[in-house]
């Protein structure tokens, strides 16, 4: 099978095996954390040893011997661990999982080369050896080579007992057919019917941790290609119904009585049911548990923590909470940094812990949640908070904001320097997070996914970082704005409020146009100007004239900005269209969307927006 | 044996589900059916009419050797023939197999010619 020339059905089959084996890799590394603390757990050992074993014999078939030989050494390892010659100590569990990262590394190299022959494996290979030494001698540690040997002899021999065993049994048979079947049979019989029964419990205990293989009969593999058409054309519905709703709208009312209108408009009705349905179905399908992306978690927790010192427990909950595919694949970044910042930064070493009369063991805990229309993650430590002191002096010496302006922030502001690029209050950067260029990253790869991240604090006490993220970003709800004829659609999600403009509510400071609203001072953005639309004239607003409007408050984060347009027109649902390749990448735009009356509108991005007019002079939004 | 008898195989990796078929397609059999586990593989082999079941040992909820046991204490089943594929270090269950009445068996990995051998022998 080897030699097999690699046509097309065997490169499927490849691609299978790389799928299939990552995803039971995955599940090795929770499961090895979850037997660490349950060293006992024999049904735990023994799916960590099949999942192992499977893997090593699908690629066994398709020829990557050296993926087979270290997959053998850890197999061989684990088998020691099922038969109890070897206890579940944490040097072991060490070596183990770094053989199933070395395959991780092999699966790679398969899927860009074709190869496994491109990983090294000589420090992999020199600590399973040395691990399976220190068994001891003696039948259960029989080294990886020697079982290699005896193979072919152990075969021809077993066959030979088969055929042999053959014949005999083929001989009893004869014996058997004088007696009724039955009476042996029986008893068999009545098991069979028990394993019918029982598979339930039987998946129940061996697959307790594994619920997606019971879920596996009820599913099957769709690409998601497949999904995006079907979502596509449901997006292309949603607008023709709006657009049908609109007109029969306008048609009742013109045609007030007419009772073929009215049937249009009761068929309309139950079309809208329908859709409406539709769009929450597809909506569905492509949501995932978040369990995919807080698998990786309890290992990573368990290795930073080892490295840096500290003792801390993972808590997550509600791993069955659904997001959208799309986002579950962004959304796994953010939360890896901003885990690591409690582990490096929040929790305090066990013996600062103990002087402030906390539990050595620090607690972070994940907290997955549907809210609503939105999806709240909360990350929470118990650790060291962060000094509101020490963020205005950093920012102070780092010469972000004047003396004079921070006695003006509150304590949100100061908080929210954090989320400044380039900023960070650790004494000295390690390599795992501090290099100062997380957290404004993360805020940006969330405001991306039209969510948006908090931070609060209590010095001494710990610190919690909440996200908030739409269920959906395809389809998403939007106040239509306008300046002259020209239409503009603003998620509302960034929104906070309308106002209507008064003279003289527009200020100039410093070269930037403001307005107060109750006690804030808000930087505002002539739309008009942004997308240069000529038919007013365009000087600076004097207090008097004509020139008055509404102007929108969007929130970014923490950073608060008006939008000056003409009118504000009403709420709408929207359907978010990619702008393409040709102007997919106009600043300020996230995308366009044909709205009920046959227009198209522009999908404003309020973070791009915010972003390109706003250069250092403005900083963490002027309150 | 006749190029188109019907075989079902059995494994809960789809991987090796389809590359034990890959294989069995070189040596001419096409009519070949997959199932998960040894539960989902009795109930196809309920349903339809097989002429041979190759099935892996580990499995979860209900492995090879429970498939084998139910098989053989089937009146409608019995007398299929079942091919189980061991791994090497499997060797010690190769005589619970025998005596459940395994008629043959094959190690892991394996090519078409030596499938050919095992059905020579299964089909003699």
């Amino acid at each position: 099978m080897p030699d097999a020339p690699m046509n097309d059905e065997m490169k499927e089959i490849v691609n299978e095996f790389l799928v299939e084996s990552q995803e039971v890799l995955e599940g090795l590394d929770q499961r090895f954390v979850a037997l660490e603390k349950n060293p006992n757990d024999t049904a735990l050992l023994n799916e960590i040893f099949r999942a192992a074993h499977s893997v090593k014999g699908s690629a066994g078939f398709l020829g990557f011997t050296r993926l087979v030989e270290i997959a053998h050494q850890a197999e061989s390892i684990l088998n020691l661990l099922r038969q109890g010659e070897r206890q579940v100590d944490p040097a072991v569990v060490d070596s183990i999982l770094e053989a199933v990262d070395v395959i991780k590394l092999f699966l790679k190299d398969i899927k860009e080369t074709g190869t496994d022959a491109h990983v090294d494996v000589s420090a992999i290979s020199a600590k399973l050896a040395a691990t399976l030494a220190g068994a001891g001698s003696g039948s259960g540690g029989m080294a990886p080579k020697d079982a290699k040997k005896s193979e072919p002899a152990e075969t021809a021999g077993a066959e030979a007992v088969v055929s042999n065993a053959t014949i005999v049994l083929d001989s009893i048979e004869v014996e058997l057919e004088a007696e009724p079947g039955d009476a042996a049979g029986a008893p068999l019989i009545d098991s069979a019917t028990a394993n019918k029964t029982a598979p339930d419990e039987i998946t129940d205990k061996g697959t307790k941790s594994s619920p997606g293989k019971q879920e596996e009969d009820q599913t099957i593999r769709i690409e998601t290609v497949r999904l995006d058409h079907v979502m596509n054309l449901v997006g292309e519905l949603v607008l023709g119904r709006n657009r049908l709703m609109k007109l029969s709208a306008s048609l009742e009312q013109s045609h007030e009585g007419d009772p073929l209108i009215r049937e249009v408009a009761e068929t309309l009705a139950r079309l809208d049911l329908v859709t409406t349905d539709l769009q929450t179905a597809v909506m569905k399908t492509r949501m995932l548990p978040i369990r995919k992306v807080l698998g990786k978690f309890p290992r990573m927790v368990r290795d930073l923590a080892n490295k840096v010192g500290k003792k801390v427990t993972l808590e997550l909950v509600g791993e069955d909470t659904e997001l959208d595919k799309s986002v579950i694949e962004e959304i796994g970044d953010p939360l890896v940094h901003i885990i690591r910042n409690a582990i490096d930064h929040g929790v305090e070493r066990p013996d600062e812990r103990r002087a402030a009369a906390k539990t050595e063991h620090g607690t972070v805990r994940l907290e997955a949640a549907q809210e609503g229309d939105r999806i709240l993650i909360r990350i929470s430590d118990d650790g060291r908070g962060m000094s509101v002191e020490k963020l205005k002096a950093k920012a102070l010496s780092r010469g972000i904001v004047t003396a004079q302006e921070i006695s003006t922030w509150g304590r949100n502001e100061i908080l929210n320097l954090i989320f400044q690029p380039g900023f960070s209050t650790a004494e000295r950067v390690t390599d795992v997070s501090g290099r100062g260029v997380g957290m404004d990253v993360v805020r940006t790869n969330i405001s991306r996914l039209n969510g948006s991240v908090e931070l609060s604090t209590e010095e001494g006490r710990g610190c919690t970082v909440t996200i908030k993220l739409p269920l959906t970003i395809a389809i998403i709800q939007a106040l239509m704005v306008c300046v002259d004829q020209h239409v503009f659609a603003i998620p509302l999600t960034s929104v906070i409020e309308g106002v209507k403009l008064s003279p003289g509510d527009l200020k100039t400071v410093n070269g930037q146009e403001v307005m107060t609203l109750r006690d804030q001072v808000l930087p505002v953005v002539r739309l008009r100007r942004v997308f240069d639309i000529e038919g007013k004239p365009q000087a600076p607003m004097s207090d008097a004239q004509g020139e008055l409007g509404y102007v929108v408050v969007v929130a970014i984060a923490e950073r608060q900005v008006g939008i000056l347009v003409d009118r504000l027109q009403a709420r709408e649902e929207v359907v978010m269209k990619s702008l393409g390749d040709f102007l997919g990448e106009i600043q300020g735009v996230a995308g366009a969307t044909i709205t009920g009356d046959g227009k198209v509108v522009l999908i404003l991005d309020m973070a791009e927006l915010v972003q390109t007019l706003h250069p250092a002079g403005v900083r963490a939004g002027v309150r | 044996m006749k190029p188109d008898m019907k075989i079902l195989v059995v494994d809960d990796m789809a991987t090796m589900r389809h590359m034990v078929k890959y294989i069995f397609k070189q040596l001419g059999f096409t009519n070949i059916e997959e199932a998960e586990n040894g539960k989902d593989a009795l109930d196809k082999l309920k349903a339809g009419k097989f002429d041979l079941v190759v099935s892996d040992w580990n499995m979860p909820v209900m492995p090879g050797i429970e498939l084998l046991k139910n098989i053989r204490a089937d009146a409608s089943l019995k007398h299929i023939p079942v091919l189980m594929v061991t791994a090497e270090a499997q060797k010690d269950n190769l005589m619970e197999a025998i005596q459940a009445g395994v008629s043959n068996y094959i190690a892991k990995p394996f090519t078409a010619e030596t499938i050919k051998q095992k059905l020579d022998k299964i089909f003699a």
